[in-house]
């Protein structure tokens, strides 16, 4: 009696999974699952929320937003990467994923994915505190090199993570050794902030909107930004190329990816959308609102953008040490 | 699963002890004096010593003894404790290729039976309970609950 | 006032009013199924807030997520589920109100005081929040570090049971929070080489696992209780007025310390629920009742964390500092809305601040109404028979597990988490503590760690500012204090009360 129930239900499903399977005309036919590897109300969540609200416009499917968090990012990302390559499961990734190989925490790495559209770019700023002695970032760096190894704290997220490497970079621009500043893990970019303004820290080094309700009220100052130009939203803002230079061009990059071994029709189908997405006027206001870099770069160009970073990054944790053998 | 004091302190004993140790063997991060290591070796040592004073029987006077709880000999004996957990292993195991549905029911039907539900009872709650939370969680809060074999119909 | 009555006319929108109906009741529901947290139910909502307006996407998340903070308290009522860790402190009291006879003092009390708490947060949002703020701001890592420390030692207060085994569990509880590499070095500990447990253990599936799971794991081994005398559900509201004379001072006093705790941020609702709770029991006249059915706990606790939650907002929106997860998606709203935070809000855009406060005043009055109908509807529970509400129970842990991070581990997790907490229970160890040592462990450590880091490994530091100062001599004192009283005792002093 079990049996026949059980062959009768596996009958039943067969039939309606392969009712859409048969007609399967264009890319997509069904709804999009998007993966992010980050937790619902972050930044990365909330930028991929708005993006695929405007996909689900222009490709007239639902793209669905799902968390798939863990493993700081790990577990996320290769889900993306493991999906199988149908177009149905896409999602975003972040400049995480250049640095988790190289502290060996997964296998994988940029090479397994195939980029579909970089949406945004947050370059790292240095921040100080409203009440500090330094006007301008080279008074900052001139007395970071005066004084002993280990004197000027600073911090804008754990250890080994991204603005970390920002500031390892600043100082090996510099000819400093990359743990010349301690750095002060923190659980993310607010509570770095919050530590600034309380006058636990020297300087952070978390993207400028990050710290932009601290600098709107007047509790901490923005002396430079690490980007190749200056950012439209924080116009006042040197960069660092201009008052140093130096040329720091890793930031935080949030890309629409999807497995390896996409096909071309979805490509072709996605890449265009993504170019439309990022064109609209709710995108556009979306990201000024929250002080996001607008930065674009097609699936070609993203790739790029990825294999810069990795190595760039790479070589930073190299530096500090923290890069895993 | 009433232990005495003796065992429970000294399995705390023993896990302090461990963490501790493997604390201690954690590599330190370079630029950093204060590492990984510093907490789990903290909280070790203080498992090792609250395990060592519970199984030197310090400070029991203070407890509330728990109510004795009469065991029921009726289906599977003192292992009947074991099947909620036994279910959701189940259910991690289970959920992707049998789908929510299927999984679900079986579990509700599992947990109803082992209480003692009649038939009538456990059967019908077997199939509308996860039908309701299906409906919940899929529809309203967009939580991905898999198809497997039997894809719920809407 | 021009821009009080701007305020009023922006809240009586149909848009507005309509948002914050339909935003109670989806909260009242996500929050009262086991394993949903306030947080998943504020978060779900980012996407709808697209097309509202401002004003009225603020509206749904405060109405929200006020009304998941109370409604997590009816499943630990009414089963000995908790549906946030906040709740998890005064858990056993309102369970043991149930099996009292008397489900309806305890749920009324929560739903009575949190209104309180939540009007009375409001009121210090509108007329100190740049006091408050200033506050917020003297916080470094030192001063954190020693209110996590005094969060923690309310375990052995809450317990009833040996303070040796409170300390033990909630060291188990801080163990626990070491796994992962979420730790201020970034090093992966205790992962035992599995992915999953990279990120850690979050504190709702080990929740979900010591509380719901390991009831159920006791209704196997137990028989069926037998069944409560059929009688009428009483008044949800009677006792209340009279409770709220009788326990006025610890109300004050829980509604202060949830103010204070809430503006912190990253402290938050669930420690100034344990924080009350705990001090309610230090200071009360009958600490002997406690754990056995009383309401005064509750009083103060409940009014705790809905402060809390209101006062939460002000960093957020003076600084943009998120004061919880909940907070943290608002910023998120509130950029996106063009409020931008930051103390212009509150002078360029003072109309919608009028209106924001009185969304909060709103949201924590309808929520009694609306709270009654809720708890009318779920206290059917305790009618049905055990065998049907058990397997409904298990099946929702293990999807609300899943549901955390979409991620199927978790419901191996609570499976664990089960059975520790099953064989906890049964030899004496409170499993409270435990859940506390989880959700403050992160916490403690970061501040612990970063705080040597700032000092170069020197601990003077951690007694020289004058707010860390204050707070180290309280924690050393409540320290010292039972040590004080044992040793009076075994050298044959009068016995004092402990």
């Amino acid at each position: 009696m079990v049996s026949i129930d059980r062959r009768g239900l596996l009958g039943a499903g067969a039939a309606l999974l392969a009712s859409p399977a048969l007609a399967q005309p264009r890319w997509p036919a069904r709804p999009v699952q998007m993966l992010c590897p980050w937790a619902a109300g972050g930044g990365t969540d909330a930028v991929l929320r708005i993006a695929a609200t405007l996909l689900e416009r222009e490709l007239g499917q639902p793209f669905n937003v799902v968390n798939r968090t863990g493993g700081s990012g790990v577990v996320g990302h290769t889900a993306i990467a493991q999906a199988s390559p149908d177009g149905y499961t896409l999602g975003i990734i972040t400049s995480e994923i250049c640095m988790l190989h190289w502290q060996g925490l997964t296998e994988v790495t940029y090479k397994n994915f195939t980029p579909l559209g970089q949406l945004n770019n947050d370059p790292p700023g240095i921040q100080v505190n409203a009440s500090s002695a330094y006007q301008n970032v080279q008074q900052l760096a001139d007395a970071i090199k005066a004084s002993p190894a280990g004197k000027f704290k600073a911090s804008g997220t754990g250890q080994g993570g991204i603005w970390h490497l920002a500031l390892a970079s600043w100082l090996g621009a510099m000819g400093l050794k990359a743990d010349h500043v301690r750095w002060v893990p923190s659980n993310g970019a607010a509570p770095a902030m919050q530590d600034l303004a309380a006058g636990g820290l020297d300087f952070t080094t978390c993207s400028v909107p990050e710290a932009r309700a601290m600098l709107d009220a007047g509790r901490a100052r923005s002396l430079a930004v690490m980007a190749p130009a200056r950012l439209s939203a924080f116009a006042n803002i040197p960069t660092l190329k201009e008052t140093m230079n130096i040329d720091i061009t890793a930031g935080a990059m949030r890309i629409i990816a999807g497995p390896a071994n996409l096909p071309a029709e979805v490509k072709a189908a996605i890449e265009p959308a993504l170019k439309k997405v990022f064109d609209s006027k709710e995108y556009q206001e979306f990201m000024n609102a929250r002080g996001f870099g607008l930065v674009y770069a097609d699936g070609a160009g993203a790739g790029q953008a990825l294999a810069a970073a990795d190595k760039a990054l790479g070589d930073a944790m190299k530096a500090a040490g923290l890069a895993k053998a | 699963m009433q232990l005495s004091d003796r065992v429970t302190g000294g399995v705390l004993v023993v896990l302090g002890g461990l963490a501790a140790w493997s604390g201690s063997r954690l590599p330190a991060v370079p630029g950093q004096d204060v590492g990984p290591a510093a907490f789990p070796m903290l909280i070790g040592s203080g498992l090792v010593i609250c395990g060592a004073l519970i199984a030197l029987g310090i400070g029991r006077s203070f407890e509330v003894p728990e109510e004795d709880v009469p065991a029921t000999g009726s289906r599977f004996g003192g292992l009947r404790v074991l099947i909620p957990p036994a279910l959701l292993l189940f259910y991690m195991l289970a959920s992707e290729p049998l789908g929510f549905l299927l999984t679900a029911g079986i579990m509700v039907f599992v947990v109803a039976w082992a209480l003692g539900a009649s038939m009538r009872l456990a059967v019908p709650l077997a199939l509308v309970a996860p039908v309701l939370v299906h409906l919940a969680f899929y529809k309203l809060l967009r939580v991905p609950l898999p198809d497997g074999v039997l894809p719920a119909p809407w | 006032m021009n821009e009080l009555m701007e305020g009023v006319r922006l809240v009586a929108a149909p848009d507005v009013i309509i948002a914050i109906v339909a935003s109670a009741i989806y909260g009242l529901v996500v929050g009262s199924l086991p394993g949903l947290s306030a947080t998943m139910a504020t978060a779900l909502l980012v996407p709808v807030t697209f097309w509202l307006s401002p004003i009225a996407a603020i509206a749904t998340i405060i109405t929200a997520s006020a009304m998941a903070i109370f409604s997590g308290d009816i499943p630990g009522c009414l089963l000995r589920i908790p549906g946030t860790p906040a709740s998890a402190a005064y858990t056993d009291e309102a369970y043991a109100m149930t099996r009292k006879g008397q489900p309806e003092v305890a749920l009324g009390a929560g739903l009575w005081f949190s209104a309180i708490g939540g009007i009375v947060g409001t009121l210090s949002l509108v007329l100190m929040a740049p006091l408050l703020a200033e506050m917020a701001l003297s916080f470094s890592t030192f001063e954190y570090f020693w209110l996590a420390f005094l969060g923690l030692m309310c375990a052995t207060l809450v317990a009833r049971s040996s303070p040796i085994k409170a300390i033990a569990s909630m060291l188990l509880g801080l163990l626990i929070a070491c796994i992962g590499m979420e730790n201020p070095a970034g090093t992966p500990r205790f992962t035992f080489g599995l992915t999953d447990l990279l990120g850690g253990i979050e504190p709702i599936p080990a929740l979900v696992g010591v509380f719901a799971v390991s009831e159920v794991m006791r209704a196997m081994a137990t028989p069926e209780p037998p069944k409560m005398p059929h009688r009428k559900f009483g008044s949800i509201l009677a006792g209340q007025w009279k409770l709220t004379k009788k326990y006025q001072w610890p109300m004050w006093r829980g509604n202060i310390i949830g103010v204070i705790i809430g503006v912190l941020p990253g402290a938050g609702a669930d420690m100034a629920a344990w924080v009350s709770y705990a001090m309610s029991k230090k200071f009360s006249k009958e600490p002997e009742k406690f754990g056995t059915g009383h309401p005064e706990g509750l009083v103060e606790a409940g009014a705790s964390n809905n402060a809390s939650l209101a006062s939460g907002w002000v960093p957020s929106l003076l600084f943009g500092i998120p004061g919880d997860t909940i907070t943290a998606i608002a910023i998120g709203v509130l950029y996106m809305k063009g409020l931008n935070p930051g103390p212009t809000l509150f002078t360029e855009n003072a109309r919608s601040m009028y209106a924001l406060y009185l969304i909060f005043i709103i949201a924590n009055i309808i929520m009694i109404p609306l709270g009654i109908v809720m708890i009318r509807i779920a206290s059917k529970v305790l009618r049905a028979p055990r065998a049907s509400i058990m397997p409904v129970i298990l099946l929702l842990c293990a999807v609300g597990a899943f549901a955390t991070g979409n991620n199927l581990f978790s419901v191996l997790l609570v499976g664990v988490f089960g059975i520790l907490g099953f064989v906890m229970e049964r030899n004496g160890y409170p499993v409270a503590a435990l859940v506390l040592g989880i959700v403050m462990g992160t916490m403690v450590e970061q501040n612990f760690i970063t705080s040597l880091i700032k000092s170069d490994g020197d601990v003077m530091p951690f007694f020289e500012r004058p707010v860390s100062a204050v707070l180290a001599a309280m924690t050393i004192g409540a320290l010292l204090w039972p040590l004080g009283v044992w040793i009076w005792n075994r050298t044959g002093g009068r016995r004092l009360p402990a």
